[in-house]
């Protein structure tokens, strides 16, 4: 952890030339999407046998002012580093890039990673073409994330930019001064039910998980609820007990939470839920007729052939009836087909009803 | 030498055929992210990618995906975007990530997806892959804290049919072919690797309740309910156009028997009179007459995809209500303590 390193925190410097007073010295907040360091974990699995640390690129957006930078994507880019030497494919960045930039017009290069908590030479080479002018994010800084993967020990990540160091122009090119920025880890609205049921998998033996239904996600949603609601119990009973310790500031967090709930009067809860739960009888009574429509001119349309001439044409008026029957049946579609069509239009408008009833609701 | 390579490709050909039937999809958690971060990001419109996997036995493996440019209606971008897709598998094989396609992921709204479009793209998969899924994904649920995943794949003897474009309803009796038979559902499975396993556990605090689940007590559902309601209605206003389009092809074929029928008789009473006066009758079958030349048949392929969609409306709005009344009856009881 950050105890065995040290790091020179100076204040944010601004950029490799003082080229404008656009970015003051405030920190830089990073914000990572977890898609992106699933990317990362994924890509540090398919390296080469002889491979310690893989590198790619990060993309994503930054706020007007260049004081937040999220990030949102990464691909990763091949790589080879010896002792002596680095090499990373330019053209492979580049056509990537290209490539990722057409179907995320939105999204910049914020800089790069790597797979290892290690900062060398070779990262100052890397972080300083990154952060180049052209190319790279100049004017604003390259980020540099490193995702630690070593086996047996927790993975931990960590976010820097860089200050250009040394006097002349060879030794500027290979050196540069990390400085550790604050990152997050965060994810979006839309992400949450995705990512709820990726953690599903996580606890289990063979990390899978399938995806569950509706109803069996509200039942699950409730047992975590009511798992709460006992964890909050225990601990106000026992603090009643006088068996743990009393926090002023945890029973005004409760009492904030108890004032949340409405006052209702009881008549109005009780008409209230009567008129939605007819609402909704109404809708799921529509939506189980027409279902059953379906699956009877389904069984008409299959099965007609196997009855006899006669006996069909004996159906005919009843069809007319059953609405949609006539629909899908060769032959004599005249009578049943009409019959359903009114029935069809029958059916709309109890459903514009329902409707009308459901937004009125 | 050349017999038994002979016999082993036949060999290789015979245990290929016996293949396992797909059953599940195996989707990284990676995949998943990505699917859904280019689904919401472009929402409403609708997006598509590629899924790259492996296939594994009876399992479909998807463990990467690209995004797809948005098309343009431009005939130049297509190529470009079959270069696209290229370039960019190039590009992932040099990273080590599987360059194997195996089929393609698209968002939809509210599970409106059944379209001819979707069959053909389905039609163009399976000419090159023999085994390819389509994943449907819809970003307008997930603020009800579910994730509307579905693999799909199209029901062999629909493609079958599809292939020699035979939708008549004699042809769709002789195959016992039903609406539901179109697509086939698989369950979906998701898989993530140790290192992500033991860094979701590192990062996760101990609340047993997570956001989603406060999601998923949401009580106003109505908004949904709503444009299920509308396009259920749209969809009812499409069937019932289908249905005037085999009426009118009923009664034309109605006319047009009663016309045989009519001209069958006159033909007759020609042919009569011509045996009592001795002469050689006329055919009782006439190709050139207009009125034998028949009517064609509507295809049914639009009316199945119609009821199809239909169908899974009927079953959202079910799955829905469902929801409602039990947080509804849940709401009561509480108030009632």
């Amino acid at each position: 952890m950050a105890t065995q390193d040290s790091f020179l925190h100076l204040a944010r410097p601004l950029g490799p030339a003082p080229v404008s007073a656009q970015f003051g010295t405030s920190p830089i907040d990073v914000k990572i999407q977890p898609q992106a360091l699933f990317s990362i974990l994924d890509h540090s699995l398919r390296r080469g046998k002889d491979q310690d640390r893989v590198i790619g690129t990060l993309l994503g957006t930054r706020s007007d002012d260049g004081t937040t930078i999220n990030i949102e994507n990464c691909y990763a880019v091949p790589h080879t580093e010896t002792a002596e030497q680095v090499e990373v494919d330019m053209d492979y960045q580049k056509t990537m890039l290209a490539l990722h930039l057409r179907a995320n017009p939105k999204e910049v290069l914020v800089g790069w990673y790597a797979t290892s908590s290690d900062l060398n030479t070779f990262s100052a080479l890397i972080q300083n073409f990154y952060g180049q002018q052209g190319d790279g994010t100049f004017p604003h800084p390259a980020v540099h994330l490193t995702v630690s993967t070593e086996p047996g020990q927790a993975p931990e990540s960590r976010t820097y930019i860089s200050a250009p160091i040394g006097t002349t122009e060879e030794r500027r090119a290979d050196s540069c001064l990390f400085i550790p920025v604050p990152h997050e880890i965060k994810y979006g609205e839309a992400e949450r039910s995705g990512l709820d049921l990726i953690s599903t998998a996580k606890d289990r033996e063979d990390r899978t998980a399938s995806v569950v239904g509706d109803i069996e996600a509200l039942e699950r949603a409730i047992e975590h609820v009511v798992e709460m609601l006992e964890r909050v119990q225990n601990y106000v009973s026992s603090v009643l007990d006088e068996e743990a310790e009393p926090s002023t500031a945890l029973g005004q967090f409760l009492l904030n939470a108890l004032s949340l709930a409405p006052k209702v009067e009881p008549a109005d809860i009780e008409r209230d839920f009567n008129n939605h739960i007819q609402d909704v009888l109404v809708v799921s009574y529509l939506a189980n007729t027409i279902r059953t429509q379906i699956d009877l001119s389904n069984r008409l349309a299959t099965a007609a052939l196997t009855m006899g001439g006669g006996a069909a044409d004996g159906n005919t008026g009843a069809d007319g009836e059953k609405k949609e029957g006539g629909q899908r049946r060769s032959g004599r579609g005249g009578r049943g087909g009409r019959g359903g069509r009114d029935g069809n239009d029958r059916r709309q408008n109890g459903e514009r009803n329902a409707e009308a009833a459901v937004e009125a609701a | 030498m050349a017999n038994p390579t002979a016999r082993s490709f036949l060999q290789v050909a015979a245990t290929e055929e016996v293949a396992s039937p797909l059953r599940v999809v195996q989707i990284e958690g990676l995949a998943i992210l990505k699917i859904i971060k280019h689904c919401k990001e472009f929402s409403p419109a609708l997006v598509t990618g590629q899924l790259l996997g492996l296939d594994v036995g009876s399992v479909l493996e998807v463990t990467n995906c690209f995004p797809f440019p948005i098309r343009e209606e431009d005939e130049e971008n297509e190529a470009e975007g079959a270069n696209y897709q290229l370039d960019m598998m190039k590009c992932l094989r040099e990273v080590n990530v599987d360059n194997n396609t195996v089929g393609w992921y698209q968002s939809t709204l509210l599970g409106s997806f059944q379209t001819v479009e979707l069959i053909e793209t389905f039609m163009n998969y399976q000419e090159n892959i023999r085994r390819c899924v389509c994943i449907i994904y819809d970003p307008s649920r997930s603020t009800q804290g579910v994730l509307a995943l579905k693999a799909l794949k199209l029901s062999d003897s629909f493609m079958d049919l599809y292939r020699n474009n035979n939708f008549t309803g004699e042809k769709l009796r002789e195959k016992n072919l039903s609406w539901v038979d179109i697509f086939e559902e698989i369950p979906i499975k998701v898989s993530n690797s140790a290192l992500i396993s033991a860094f979701m556990t590192d990062l996760e605090g101990d609340a047993p309740v997570t956001q989603c689940d406060y999601d998923r007590l949401q009580l106003s559902t109505n908004p949904f309910m709503e444009r299920n309601m509308d396009f259920l209605i749209e969809c009812m206003d499409d069937l019932s156009m289908e249905q005037q389009k085999f009426q009118f092809y009923y009664r034309s074929l109605s006319r047009q028997q009663a016309q045989q029928q009519a001209w069958l008789q006159k033909r007759r009473a020609e042919n009569a009179s011509r045996k009592a006066a001795g002469e050689e009758p006329l055919p009782e079958e006439d190709p050139s007459n207009p009125v034998f030349k028949p009517v064609p048949e509507p295809s049914r392929l639009d009316s199945f995809l119609i009821t199809n969609q239909i169908a899974n409306y009927c079953n959202q709005i079910n799955g829905v209500a469902g929801q409602n009344f039990s947080k509804l009856y849940l709401m009561k009881a509480l108030h009632e303590n």
